[in-house]
């Protein structure tokens, strides 16, 4: 078990169940995985480069100006739902 | 050892746009479900979010009204959780840089003002509404069920810094807050309907400790009296355990209002749990000089100003506040008595009291359309001027706000004018003294009380319409003689 993580709560907060063996081994690539990203730590960066955000898009943000655009109808909507009842949208039992 | 609590509260208000926040699906108040969605706002492969120009200018008015400082360069995050109340697995939000943070908002308790830090300012989206089937009991639930409506709607979260110290506090900063929101303009307020709705970080520690106690959420506080009573309750049942030396977990606790108490509802997530990271769908949000120039144009009165102006008037600080916590048509009710009578005291008492109260017990819910703003200035005349006395007043106020008539006519119509002819007084006086001859004989010989009898025959022979403060006055001088 790494020190810096607990495999079994990250597999937990994915919502993926995993083997003894598949937490092994996903440890140790996690493991590589963050020595790696610790390295960026070391670099010395000003404080105008440390505010660069790394962002895939290079573009300004646009927004919409607040009017309603009908878009699916209840029934399209609903069409690909694995269980529907009374026009909601069922699934298994979860709760916060 | 003396306790001292620390509160911090979270609330999010539901923004009044037409549509939602990343997609143009329209915001609805329906009870049929699943009615106004698209891709974007059910989380299906491949759509893309937009967000909406006028949340983002709501959230900045409500930034700049609390003096926030404004990020120019504000950033979307995702906050990853697997609740199927969003369907993406995430809730788009903001994380390190929000719209505006450092503000303060001036509460009033009483006659005192108080100062609330708040942390940050920042856009939010709503989720689904989830209810639970099966028999029983939450936990033995067989499944959930999804309406996707409020999927998407914009929120703004506003997080205090913990500096609230009781649960008055708390009530008022909420009262505020809401009533900041009604005047800007960007929500109608209404607790029950869920347009606001807040969390509770509460903490105890010993008092001048410089370190917070472990923090615990109540969540489900649907009242202003449901989280006084939830604060109440947390702070004692924190008290009772540290005096105990029992540890208190960092949890999430529900509030059950029928029970009157708070249980766990899980372990809190830490915000590393919630792996937020900058939403790759959403460039950066650059708010320019320009843009928030032009949200500054739309800047209302505040409560605060509105509470100092209404003093300028004569008010005391509790009545002020009260009056800028009114109904709009109300505070301009009061600027137009006052400035006819220029009474304040007067105006205030009237309009809050007698209009307010008869109006409720009518079901009246606004001022019929014949209600001239001059009515309640000529009834405050008539009474200063002894022409009627304060219970003809409340008769005239009635009628004038069921028929299209006058005071004066009113007051005519039903005889309310006030004997004030002292000589015709007198004659009254003088014949209900002879009627009652064995009455003035018991008050001669000692018996004061009964003058307050004569007084009363006096007042139901002339049908109410003597001044009874002169009535009395000219009695006792009678029976002196």
């Amino acid at each position: 078990m790494s020190d810096e993580f607990n495999i079994k709560n990250i597999a937990k907060l994915a919502s993926i169940n995993l083997s003894e063996e598949e937490q092994d081994s996903l440890s140790n690539d996690l493991s590589i995985i963050l020595e790696h990203v610790n390295a960026l730590s070391d670099l010395k960066l000003n404080s105008q480069q440390q505010e660069i955000f790394i962002h895939p898009l290079e573009k300004e943000l646009e927004l919409q100006d607040d009017e309603v655009v009908e878009s699916l109808t209840h029934d399209e909507a609903i069409s690909n739902a694995p269980e529907s009842k009374d026009g909601k949208f069922v699934v298994p039992p979860s709760m916060e | 050892m003396s306790l001292k609590p620390t509160i911090g509260i979270e609330t999010h208000i539901e923004l009044n746009t037409n549509t939602k926040m990343f997609c143009r699906c329209a915001v609805v108040d329906t009870d049929e479900p699943n009615i106004s969605l698209c891709p974007t706002c059910i989380g299906l492969p491949g759509a893309l979010p937009v967000p909406n120009k006028k949340a983002i200018e709501f959230i900045t008015l409500l930034a700049l009204s609390t003096g926030c400082e404004i990020t120019s360069k504000g950033m979307f995050h995702r906050k990853n959780y697997f609740y199927p109340d969003l369907p993406k697995n995430y809730q788009i939000s903001q994380f390190d840089l929000p719209v505006g943070l450092n503000g303060e908002l001036e509460i009033v308790i009483d006659e005192n003002k108080d100062y609330i830090q708040i942390e940050r300012v920042h856009m939010e989206e709503d989720t689904g509404k989830s209810s639970h089937s099966g028999s029983g009991r939450i936990e033995s639930a067989t499944s959930t069920a999804l309406d996707f409506n409020r999927s998407g709607v914009p929120l703004v979260e506003i997080v205090t810094k913990p500096v609230i110290s009781s649960s008055k506090q708390a009530v008022a900063y909420i009262e505020e807050l809401r009533q900041l929101s009604i005047d800007l303009n960007i929500s109608e307020g209404r607790l029950e309907k869920g347009n606001l709705r807040f969390d509770a970080n509460i903490s105890v520690a010993p008092e001048g400790s410089t370190e917070l106690g472990t923090k615990v959420e109540i969540k489900n506080m649907n009242s202003l009296r449901s989280l006084e009573r939830a604060i109440d309750y947390e702070i004692q049942r924190q008290t009772k355990a540290f005096e105990e030396g029992v540890e208190i977990v960092q949890e999430t606790r529900h509030w059950d209002e029928n029970k009157e108490m708070t249980s766990t509802m899980r372990s809190k997530e830490g915000s590393a749990d919630y792996r937020y990271f900058s939403d790759p769908d959403l460039p950066d949000m650059l708010l320019s000089e320009d843009f928030i120039a032009e949200v500054e144009t739309l800047m209302p009165l505040l409560p605060k100003a509105q509470r100092e102006e209404l003093m300028t008037t004569g008010l005391s600080l509790s009545q002020s506040n009260i009056l800028s916590k009114s109904d709009e048509w109300i505070k301009k009710l009061y600027v137009k008595v006052f400035d006819q009578t220029k009474d304040s005291v007067a105006s205030y008492n009237w309009i809050t009291g007698e209009l307010q109260g008869q109006m409720r017990k009518a079901n009246i819910e606004v001022l019929p359309e014949w209600f001239n703003d001059g009515y309640l200035p000529e009834i405050i005349e008539l009474i200063k001027s002894d022409k009627i006395s304060f219970t003809s007043a409340k008769i005239i106020l009635t009628e004038i706000l069921t028929t299209d008539t006058t005071p004066s006519k009113v007051a005519e119509e039903n005889n309310l004018y006030q004997e004030n002819d002292s000589e015709k007084i007198s004659e009254m006086i003088n014949q209900i003294i002879q009627e009652n001859q064995d009455i003035v004989d018991r008050i001669k010989s000692g018996e004061d009380k009964l003058v307050g009898f004569l007084v009363g025959q006096l007042m139901k022979q002339s049908n109410g319409s003597v001044n009874p403060g002169m009535a009395k006055e000219l009695l006792l001088k009678e029976l002196e003689d």
